[in-house]
């Protein structure tokens, strides 16, 4: 069945000149892509816009896929060079400075941290505009685990970045996620 | 919040399902592409697979060889249709290029015109070319006849508007001109034909077939004149106008090739040597591929 199939098999076979493969590639990473994009870029039309030349890169490059590579990191990777591009072209990253004023905001005593009051309505509220005040790479990185479900050594190889700073990118980003929470 | 509140929520992240951030995560909008994006995706997949077009540099090579092989093809069909046509003029026989008709039909009628008048016809012939140089300069000549002969003489020995020239009203009578009623002014010219016409009926006959230019003269001569041209081109040799502008040598290249020669041989038999060997010179000319006969020969030595 072709259900059954996994990415990197139905990459294959469209690769191979089978148009229903992609089409069942495409169902299943659609949202999760365009999602990824929208949350990170913050900007519907550059979500569009990237939605499309992430797809369109992978379908010129199809012939030179590799099954050695999960099919999900290959099509983040790609997404995420031209986010980068982005990035690049329109803003300056966020400073380790303000990073570090994010945790001594959260180092405050529980009993000041009012967020287990909050209605869910307001927390996914306060979780949005946490996630788009996030400077861009720890952005990515959070939206890469919790919205693609990738590990840290996944990430890693997405983002072109070591591990162990995967790693203190994603306590960062919750850090401030905390900081927005107790806000 | 505590270092170890941070590890925990950290831990709590990276399990299967997010953790508390994770499952708040989950609640969010579930954001979808827009449907035109789903089909411009599609429709570009679907393109790369089903088109296998070529890239579009190798598009351009293939324009830019099809058109090559297009010009390539019309030079050669051009080039091959320029040949055959070359072939068929340089084929065709030279012998048919002599402007017979039209130069016979006028000087006849010139002369025709004149005869009353002339006494001394022969004479009237020779002096032509220096008629027309006296008429050039100014001085009174002869006769009028001499004269228009003259100047027919000068005007006809240009090759391209003798062949151009429209032809006369058919002559129904004289369909070969060597056969028709010649003027007094070439009697001897006459007889030779004559004898030559009894002599060899074969050698006449071409000329028999061009003797009718009304019909051929405009065709034949058009087609022929190059061939010729070229013919003479070949071998070196000018054009086979008598250098002479003489109306009897204009007459002598209307004869057929024996005729021609029996008719040198007769100039020679009358001591006029000069003339036998202009007209042998012109002979040579017009048929260089004709042999000269040994007894002709010492002419052009």
């Amino acid at each position: 069945m072709g259900s059954e199939k996994t990415d990197e098999e139905l990459m294959l076979a469209y690769a191979g000149g089978d148009l229903l493969a992609f089409e069942m590639l495409y169902r299943r990473h659609r949202g999760t892509l365009y999602r990824f994009l929208l949350r990170t870029l913050r900007h519907r039309a550059d979500a569009d816009e990237l939605f499309q030349d992430t797809w369109s890169r992978l379908i010129a490059a199809r012939e030179r896929y590799r099954p050695e590579a999960k099919f999900t990191t290959w099509l983040l990777q790609i997404a995420h060079n031209l986010i980068v591009d982005r990035f690049r072209r329109q803003r300056p990253q966020a400073s380790d400075e303000e990073s570090e004023a994010v945790f001594r905001t959260l180092d405050a005593p529980d009993d000041e941290q009012p967020e287990r009051v909050l209605t869910e309505f307001e927390q996914r509220r306060r979780l949005q505009l946490a996630l788009e005040d996030l400077p861009d790479e720890q952005r990515v990185a959070f939206l890469l685990r919790v919205e693609s479900g990738l590990g840290l050594e996944e990430i890693a190889a997405v983002t072109g970045a070591g591990r162990e700073t995967v790693k203190s990118r994603l306590r960062y980003a919750l850090a401030r996620i905390r900081a927005r929470f107790a806000s | 919040m505590s270092t170890h509140d941070r590890e925990r929520d950290m831990d709590d992240l990276l399990r299967e399902d997010g953790g508390e951030i994770g499952r708040l995560y989950r609640r969010l909008p579930r954001y979808e592409p827009p449907r035109r994006l789903d089909r411009a995706v599609l429709s570009d997949a679907a393109r790369a697979v089903h088109s296998g077009k070529p890239p579009r540099r190798q598009r351009w090579i293939f324009g830019i060889g099809s058109a090559a092989g297009i010009v390539l093809a019309a030079g050669i069909a051009w080039r091959i249709g320029h040949d055959a046509m070359s072939d068929k003029s340089i084929i065709g026989p030279a012998r048919e290029v002599v402007p017979v008709q039209p130069i016979s039909e006028s000087a006849r009628r010139k002369h025709e015109d004149a005869a009353p008048a002339e006494a001394p016809a022969p004479a009237a012939a020779t002096q032509a070319p220096a008629a027309a140089r006296d008429e050039a300069s100014g001085a009174s000549p002869t006769s009028d006849a001499i004269r228009q002969s003259a100047r027919k003489a000068k005007t006809m020995s240009k090759p391209a508007p003798a062949t151009a020239a429209p032809p006369p009203p058919a002559p129904k009578q004289a369909p070969v001109p060597v056969e028709a009623p010649l003027p007094q002014a070439f009697p001897e010219a006459e007889r030779h034909q004559r004898e030559a016409g009894a002599e060899s009926e074969e050698s006449t006959r071409p000329y028999g077939n061009a003797a009718n230019p009304a019909a051929q003269g405009a065709t034949d001569d058009k087609r022929s004149q190059p061939a010729a041209g070229a013919a003479r081109h070949r071998q070196g040799l000018s054009s086979p106008t008598p250098p002479s502008g003489s109306v009897e040598l204009q007459r002598d290249m209307q004869l057929a090739p024996e005729a021609w020669l029996a008719h040198i041989r007769e100039l020679m038999r009358q001591g006029r040597s000069q003339q036998a060997t202009e007209s042998l010179r012109l002979f040579r000319r017009t048929h260089p591929k004709r042999p000269i006969p040994d007894d002709l020969r010492p002419l052009l030595d």
